[in-house]
Order: structure tokens, then sequence, then C-alpha cells
């Protein structure tokens, strides 16, 4: 068991392309912490410093009060857990856990032990005979991690491990990873793309963007208060709406209307980003004054069975910020193809729920509402 | 559907190859059991059978028969394993490691393999011959001196191949046995080597068979009757008053290429699988 310490940790590479940009936090003891950010955030590369696999050029990393900027992978008391497992194919389920523990020396006894017992945990008792291309993608799933728990670590570092997973099988293996450290509670640092992921497993969830980190928080409050626009746009699934505007009078003023800002901001806060989760949109029950709510030209309409998804446009030009462009572009989407309208998500009640092809005013629970300087994309 | 008549067409220019194929094969077996010892008189079916072919080659004072297989067979082991061992070794190096000189040293190896050795003959015979003079071991009319030579040969080529296949192996599998305590060594020894030992087979086969059967650099180098190898005795075989002796010389052939047909037979399986494995990561 051990804190994992960052102190003003850099990544540059030999050709001098910057990846990891002055990085300080900390993960406590027995804490589950989430590197979660776009593709080639920097994330992976930032785990594989602490397992040792890539150099740190700049600051230190601490593994518990030990300073591991220069030591060898085998020496930081660590465990990983690969993408692709990468279990050793010719050794059979039982010698790729029983691999680093015979490197250390342990004796047969012991070694026989742990792996029995990490293989009743992770219950492949019966495939220890097995190689690993005889087992399904779950089954090696649980192999990679067994082949970590049986180190009995002081650190587990996992990089992506369910994303060679389908659906379901990763839904599965999830909570399976929760239950599993609850257990343990062995310090885990883990590196994913998937938010959901990231929301459900971290005790503290830790975004990334460009190899900057942007904010360390528990998953609630990451969600509830992000501390910039990048951190709001990436959490959350449908994402977060965004509006641009400005505030005066007690109102944000978006162009092809007004909402009321119960908060105190400065009216000289000048143009200004506002976001809106999708689950603070309601139907109103009855007629809704316009400044209460948001003209909606209803496009698709998703039911969920819990909720249901309402896809709307509102007679505003999208805006287009640095952030937002990184966002849509991490969702596989093309700035330039947005057209002229801003396109917005709402989740409502299913049985409200508006049909395609109506106009109407959709409320906004504007106390809600988050406030982002256009310019730099923190909160306001 | 296939006619009947195509197919016996197809038979019949099936068994035209096989007869092409085997009738060589069969005429030397026949040769060395027949107890009519000349070209002339001597036939497909023998006119008796008769192991005095075989019998004689150990017998002869005069053709150490015996010790030529044993060089050979010596020679070629050694080289072979010798072989394996420089070229996993470099592989690894150049696939693994990231050195100055990296790319540049991947080039050189493709480049030499491009001139035919022997341009270098008499260079390698003046090498020997000047080593031979430090350090008597290793010069001309040695063992050991062939092997260096046979060594510095094939490691390019076979380099080349056994990185191929290492770069199949997931970098992630060094990284893995990394963090579990393994050094470069142990990794390349547990987890590399182990992977790559299809493709180890088939150039231990490959390289086993091509020095059992080498003449010219071996003529070049060696000297005395006692330390010929299989390959050279032969051809002296067919130079001298055993050329004659059409019995002896089948029975000579066959005995020097039986155990390259067997170790054929054996690792044929392991051949193609080695040749085929690198192109589909399993």
């Amino acid at each position: 068991m051990a804190e994992i310490h960052f102190d003003g940790v850099g990544k540059i590479y030999p050709g001098g392309t910057r990846a990891i940009t002055d990085v300080s936090f900390e993960i406590h003891d027995g804490e589950f912490v989430v590197l979660v950010g776009p593709s080639g955030c920097g994330k992976s590369t930032l785990l594989r410093m602490v397992a040792g696999l890539e150099e740190i050029t700049e600051g230190e990393i601490r593994i518990g009060d030990r300073v591991v900027n220069d030591v060898p992978p085998k020496d930081r008391d660590i465990a990983m857990v690969f993408q692709n497992y990468a279990l050793y194919p010719h050794m059979t389920v039982y010698d790729n856990m029983a691999f680093g523990l015979k490197l250390r020396k342990f004796s047969k006894d012991e070694i026989e032990r742990r792996v029995q017992e990490a293989a009743r945990v992770l219950e492949i008792t019966e495939y220890l005979q097995r190689k690993p291309k005889a087992l399904s993608g779950g089954q090696r799933q649980r192999v990679a991690m067994g082949r970590a728990i049986v180190r009995e670590p002081s650190a587990f570092l996992m990089d992506e491990p369910l994303s060679n997973l389908d659906a379901k099988l990763r839904v599965q293996m999830r909570s399976e990873l929760g239950l599993l450290h609850a257990r343990l509670k062995t310090t885990t640092m883990y590196v994913t793309h998937d938010q959901v992921e990231a929301m459900t497993l971290g005790d503290r969830v830790a975004v990334i963007r460009k190899g900057v980190l942007q904010q360390v928080d528990a998953p609630q409050e990451l969600y509830k208060n992000p501390a910039n626009l990048f951190v709001a746009g990436f959490i959350g699934s449908p994402a977060m709406n965004f509006i641009g505007g400005s505030v005066s009078g007690g109102h944000f003023d978006y162009g092809a209307g007004k909402l009321p800002v119960t908060r105190d901001i400065a009216a000289g806060s000048g143009r200004v980003v506002a976001g809106i989760r999708p689950e603070h949109f309601f139907v109103p029950e009855g007629e809704l004054h316009p400044d209460q709510g948001m003209e909606a030209e209803v496009g698709l309409v998703e039911q969920l069975g819990s909720d249901a998804l309402v896809h709307f446009e509102i007679d505003v030009a999208p805006v287009l910020t640095p952030d937002i462009r990184e966002l849509l572009e991490d969702a596989g989407e093309d700035a330039s193809s947005l057209g002229e309208k801003t396109k917005m998500v709402a989740r409502v009640d299913p049985l409200a729920a508006p049909r395609p092809g109506d106009r109407m005013v959709l409320g906004v629970e504007s106390d809600k509402m988050h406030f982002f300087s256009e310019d730099t994309g923190e909160v306001i | 559907m296939i006619s009947r008549r195509s197919v016996t067409l197809r038979h019949i220019g099936l068994w035209i190859g096989i007869f092409f194929a085997l009738y060589p094969v069969v005429w030397i077996i026949s040769a060395s059991v027949n107890p009519v010892d000349n070209l002339a008189a001597s036939r497909l079916i023998p006119e008796g059978l008769t192991l005095d072919n075989y019998r004689g080659l150990f017998d002869d004072p005069l053709v150490p028969f015996r010790d030529w297989l044993i060089n050979s067979w010596k020679i070629s082991l050694a080289g072979a394993i010798g072989n394996l061992a420089l070229a996993a070794l470099a592989a690894y190096s150049f696939s693994r490691l990231r050195f100055r000189g990296r790319r540049a040293g991947l080039l050189g190896l493709l480049l030499v393999q491009v001139f035919p050795q022997f341009l270098g003959f008499i260079a390698i015979f003046f090498t020997l011959q000047a080593i031979g003079e430090v350090a008597p071991g290793f010069g001309l009319d040695t063992h050991a001196g062939l092997l260096l030579v046979y060594l510095g040969g094939a490691i390019g080529f076979n380099t080349y191949l056994i990185k191929g296949f290492m770069d199949t192996v997931p970098i992630s599998l060094d990284e893995a046995a990394k963090v579990d305590g393994a050094s470069p060594a142990l990794i390349f020894w547990r987890v590399i080597l182990p992977l790559t030992r299809p493709v180890l087979g088939v150039i231990f086969i490959i390289t086993f068979v091509g020095l059992y059967g080498e003449l010219l650099l071996a003529s070049v180098l060696l000297r005395s009757a006692e330390n010929f190898t299989l390959a050279m005795g032969l051809q002296q075989f067919s130079l001298s008053e055993y050329a004659a002796k059409w019995g002896a010389l089948s029975a000579a052939a066959i005995l020097g290429s039986a155990p390259i047909v067997a170790t054929f037979l054996v690792a044929q399986k392991q051949i193609v699988g080695g040749l085929t494995q690198g192109g589909v990561k399993g």
C-alpha cells in the first residue's frame, strides 16, 4: 500500500514533442483514481511513467516515500494490467500468474498459495492449465488481473484494461473491478477514455487534456462543478450543451432569447459560454414565458424507457471555442459541418416528450446553468 | 464435374512427374546395393542384394569416410547452433533496442548479403592464414577456422528473418515481463525466444542443411584428407579411382544424404509452420 505523488511531472520525447506538462497531484493510499481524457492526451504516458516504462524528464514521481524517477520498473513494487492483456502466449494461465513471483524467488508453496487464491477470487481456477489462446476475452482479462493481484504490489496500474471487451462484458467486468478494489483496497491508477468507466469506478477522476491536468475531483464534484469548459463538456453523456452569449441585468442573452441568471455574475464578463446539462431541461406543463425557456425546433426523439433524449435546434449560430472544437473532434464530429443552428440535447420525462417536428419552448432550470469565459474556458 | 477422361489425363501427368523425381533416387539406391560395381553393368533392378558397398566405405584404410561423416556433422551442427545463437541475439537487439547506428546496421547487414560470398574467398583465405600465425587452432585447415567463416556467412540473412518475426511479438509482452521483474536477458530467454521458436527451428534446419552440403569454402580452407567434410570427400571420390566404383559412390551419397532427408521428414510441419506463422499474429 502506498500513495503516489506527482510533483511537477513533465515528459518531453527525444524529438522535442511535449507529452505531459507540469502535472502535480497525489493518489492517496488505497484510492482508485481514474485518468480520463481524449485519445492522445497523455494519460497513458503518465501511467507508463509511473510504471517505469517511460522516462520522467521533468519533476518527480514518488511511490510511498521513495522517489522512483530512476528506479527500474521491477523495483517499483507496482503491477500493471495492459490494454491487450500482454499474457505470455507460450505459458499456461498458472505460469502467467506465477512468472513474476518466480522471478522474485518466492517459494513454490507460496507461489502455489497465491496463484490459487487469486484464481479463486477471479473464478479462473478451472482454466489454470490452459494457454491464453484457449480463453475468451473476458477470461484473458481476468488472467491479466490475476497476474497483477498475485504480486500483492503497493499499487495497480491499469491501462484501458476493458477497452478490448465487448460492451456487455465491459459493464460486467467494470463492476467486478469495482468489487475487487473494494476488497483489496490497493492503490489503483486507472487509465480510460470512457468517461462512464471513469465516473463509475473512480474515487476520484483526473481529467487530462493535451498533457495538462485539468481537474482532479470526486466524480459527482466533477460533474456538478467542472473547473472549465473542457471538463464540463467531456464529463457527462449526453454531453453538456453549450451556447454563447453575454450576461447583463440579471439575464443571459444568447441572441435568440434570454434566460434569467440567478447567480452573481459580473455584468462586465464580456462574452461567455453557458453550459446546460441535458437533464436540466424540462417540458413545461402549461405555456411558458420565452424568458424561462428556449424556443426549440424538435428533431429526433430517442425513447430510452426511463427517460427520453430530445434532440433540438435553436436559432443561434453554434459557439466554437478551441475547447469545444477539441471536444467535437474527440466525439468524431467536424466543427465545420455544424451548420447555422446550435444543436442541443435534452433529457426529459418520457411521457411528456414532444414529437419530432414540434416547435415549442423547453424549460431550463436556469439556476443550474454553468458559465465559462469564452476566452479562457475557465468557469465564472 | 470433372470428366473421367480428364482425371485419367491428370493422373498420367502426375505419374510422369513422380517418375522423373524418383527415378534417380531409386537408381542410386539400387546401385548402392548392387553387387556389380560399375556403371556400365548396373541396372535399375539389381541382380542381387549386398551391403558390401556400405561396408567397404568404412573398411577402406585409404578413405577416411567415417571421419568425413563425423566432420560434417560436427561442423554443421556447431555452425547451425552458433549461427542461430548469434542471429537471434542480433535480431533481438535490432528488434527491441534503440541505439545509435541501428538503421545503418540493418542496412549494412542487408547490403553485405547482396554480394556473393566467393567474392571474398581470397580475403578470407589470407585472413585465416594470418589468424593461424597467431592462433594456430583457428587457422587454415582447421575446423574452428572454417566454423568462424561459416558463422559470419549467414548471420545477415538469418538476423533479418528472425527480426521480422520478433517484430510481430507485441512489445507489451516485454513491458509486462519488465514490470514482472525480468531483465532484458531474461526477457529474451523466457519470453521472446520461446515465441520465436518456429522460425528458429526453420533457420536451424536450413542452416544445418546448407552447411552440410557446403563445398566451395570448405575446399578452399581445408587441406588434409582427414579434415575433409563429407561434401569434399564425395567430390574427391568422383575425381579418384572411386569414380569407377559406382556402387561405393552411391552408398556414400545415400549415407551422406540420409540425415538431411530424415531431418526434413521429422521437421516438415515445423518448417511450413515457421515460414508462414510470421505473417499472422495468433
